[in-house]
């Protein structure tokens, strides 16, 4: 479990993919790296995880291929060697730095990780403050290893679509049954503001529970920050979606939000009522 | 109407037991029994029949069906088996003959496997189609969902859906139904059931159309074995004519063994950030590797916009394979979806149904 280390692990986690777990992932990766944290972001989306083509990172190594290393038990072993490290500074000279544990390059490959060597490969990057982990939406046997691991599961979901709300409220369900803290499981709304027939409150009414963090919708901005294959913090550093990310990162260092931050947020209808009924 | 029956068994005792058991019926009438198919094939015509009974347990008489179709074009002829084999039974089917039924039986079975097998539709065997996608949320359960009401109206022969998206299948949302068994008791069920025993296990929701549901939890998921899943799609195949198989997102078993194991797999992404075509290309590629070489892969994107040929051309040549179909977004379907109207509120006017309507004609053609 999660004894024997001092990293805080957060999983991102859904029960659909196209969810905005990866562009989660990423940012808050980055906000905490920001923030001046050690951050490893670690893609367990095995098959079609995208934090790499996200960020346009060129792997030398990738998970696999520290499994085989410690499948071969490789006594120089050292899991920062798979790590493939991922800078970007602007034109202001504001940069970002953290390390990447990329998802196997060959579609077979993800068939052939093992789940105890998941758990040594997280538990081996305790140099960090923050692991981030990308999860893909099934409780698989990998997934549910992971989630046994994180000290906070960030629970994803878009509920702008029955099915969705359907699928989300089973997942938490699901979660709940499999004994995991409810203090553990942190409800993240995406797209809280997009144009959509169900309302978030009613999905909190159905779930029992609050969501922790809402993101608003911002395709547009999302769309410019995989053009330019860096966080939104670099490509749309004034969006509401890139506060929002900045905030839920604060949630887990305790930085305060500005009160500049706060005001601007205000002054932004819809998403703002939201923002200010759960962080008030 | 009476069955006027010819019996083919080398089983002398079973040709007994079958003979006494149609006896007793007013629904039948016992013709002839033969031994052998050439006896039967020389002699029956004398009586005129409209039903033959032929024993496939012997591997002589199941290679000579094709003779009986071909000599007794208008009679219906079941296949007797002594146990279910999925083979024998595929092998059949292939004959054009109209079904198969265990033996020994009792009479009131045979009529209603006969009847089983005309609602099925054309005595042939079935057509399986999956929906293969690499992530979720790519427009695959909505795809196999229209497909399946274009077939079943437009065949007036019986379409089945299957939801093999085992955690988190959304099919009886979309069409509002509480189903009573679900992929999970079929499963576990499978290898006791007949054609027959089967049917009930899927949910009629419109003439022609029937759905086998997902379990409504997801560690459910866990009973499926791939094998036993497969057996249940061979098992459909002859109750229903066209199977739609809605599969989870993504490699893993069965996925992988239902889309290898369907005639036509059709692999679905949806346009968002431009990253999926790579999971499609990547996805293909892996289908290359890993298939017979008879089998292709057919390719389907959703939400293009704007969804014109110039459109496609370019997505076939960043894919780097042949794009079979393109679709647009349509926000009216998202609607219908949402509120269980599937059944009833098609927007049949747009161009998303056109499309359908076009890859049904081809399915029904068999050009795909």
């Amino acid at each position: 479990m999660a004894e024997g280390r001092n990293s805080i692990i957060i999983s991102i986690f859904s029960t659909s993919s196209g969810n905005g777990k990866t562009v989660t992932a990423i940012n808050l990766a980055a906000g905490l790296a920001n923030e001046g944290y050690a951050v490893c972001l670690v893609d367990l989306d095995l098959q079609f995880g995208d934090v790499t083509t996200y960020l346009k990172l060129n792997p030398k190594y990738t998970i696999i291929d520290a499994q085989m290393a410690l499948e071969r038990k490789d006594p120089n072993f050292d899991v920062l060697n798979y790590l493939t490290r991922y800078e970007h500074t602007d034109d202001k000279g504001n940069g970002v730095e953290f390390f990447v544990l990329a998802r196997p390059t060959a579609i077979f490959d993800a068939y052939e990780i093992e789940v105890p060597i998941v758990e040594k490969i997280i538990n081996s990057l305790k140099w960090f403050d923050f692991v981030v982990v990308d999860l893909n939406a099934a409780f698989s046997a990998v997934n549910l290893a992971v989630l046994d691991l994180s000290t906070i599961i960030n629970y994803l979901g878009v509920v702008d679509f029955l099915p969705s709300v359907k699928n989300f409220k089973i997942g938490y369900d699901t979660l709940i049954r499999f004994e995991y803290e409810e203090s553990k499981i942190r409800l993240v709304e995406n797209r809280s503001n997009s144009q959509k027939l169900i309302r978030g409150h009613d999905v909190e009414r159905l779930i029992g529970t609050k969501f922790f963090h809402q993101l608003p919708n911002d395709f547009r901005s999302v769309s410019q920050s995989v053009r330019d294959g860096v966080p939104l913090m670099f490509s749309a550093p004034d969006a509401s979606l890139t506060k929002s990310f900045n905030d839920l990162a604060a949630e887990y260092t305790g930085k305060q939000k500005s009160e500049t931050h706060i005001a601007e947020e205000e002054k932004k209808g819809f998403f703002a009522k939201l923002f200010s009924k759960f962080f008030g | 109407m009476v069955y006027k029956t010819i019996i083919v068994e080398s089983n002398q005792r079973m040709s007994d037991i079958l003979s006494a058991t149609l006896k007793k019926s007013g629904d039948f009438e016992f013709l002839s029994a033969y031994s052998d198919a050439n006896s039967a094939l020389g002699q029956s015509h004398i009586y005129k029949p409209n039903l033959f009974l032929i024993d496939v347990d012997n591997p002589d008489l199941l290679q000579m069906l094709p003779a009986f179709v071909d000599i007794f074009p208008n009679a219906n002829i079941l296949a007797t088996m002594s146990n279910w084999n999925a083979d024998i039974a595929y092998k059949a089917q292939k004959a054009f003959i109209t079904g198969c039924i265990l033996k020994p039986f009792k009479a009131e079975e045979v009529i209603d496997t006969i009847n089983l097998y005309n609602r099925r539709g054309k005595y042939a065997p079935s057509r399986i189609i999956s929906f293969f996608s690499p992530k979720g949320r790519s427009g695959r359960t909505t795809l196999a969902s229209l497909l399946a009401l274009n077939l079943a109206e437009r065949t007036n022969e019986s379409v089945a859906l299957i939801d093999a998206d085992l955690q988190f299948g959304d099919l009886p949302i979309f069409f509002d139904l509480e189903p009573s068994h679900t992929v999970v008791d079929a499963t576990h069920d499978i290898k006791l059931l007949t054609p027959i025993l089967f049917a009930p296990y899927f949910h009629n929701i419109k003439k022609n159309l029937w759905i086998l549901s997902s379990p409504e939890r997801p560690e459910y998921a866990e009973l499926v074995e791939t094998s036993n899943f497969i057996e249940v799609v061979r098992m459909a195949g002859h109750v229903f004519r066209y199977l739609l198989i809605d599969l989870p997102a993504g490699f893993n078993p069965i996925s992988l063994e239902v889309s290898n194991f369907a005639d036509t797999n059709f692999v679905i992404a949806m346009i968002n950030t431009g990253l999926e075509v790579d999971h499609m290309r990547r996805t293909m590629d892996m289908f290359r590797e890993r298939r017979a070489k008879h089998k292709v892969d057919y390719p389907i994107f959703t939400r293009v916009n704007p969804c014109t040929e110039e459109e496609r051309e370019k997505l076939e040549l960043r894919l780097g394979y042949p794009v079979t179909a393109i679709f647009p977004n349509e926000y009216n379907l998202v609607s219908v979806a949402n509120s269980g109207r599937i059944l009833y509120g098609l927007p049949n006017d747009t161009k998303l149904m056109q499309i359908i309507n076009q890859l049904s004609t081809k399915i029904i053609s068999g050009e795909l």
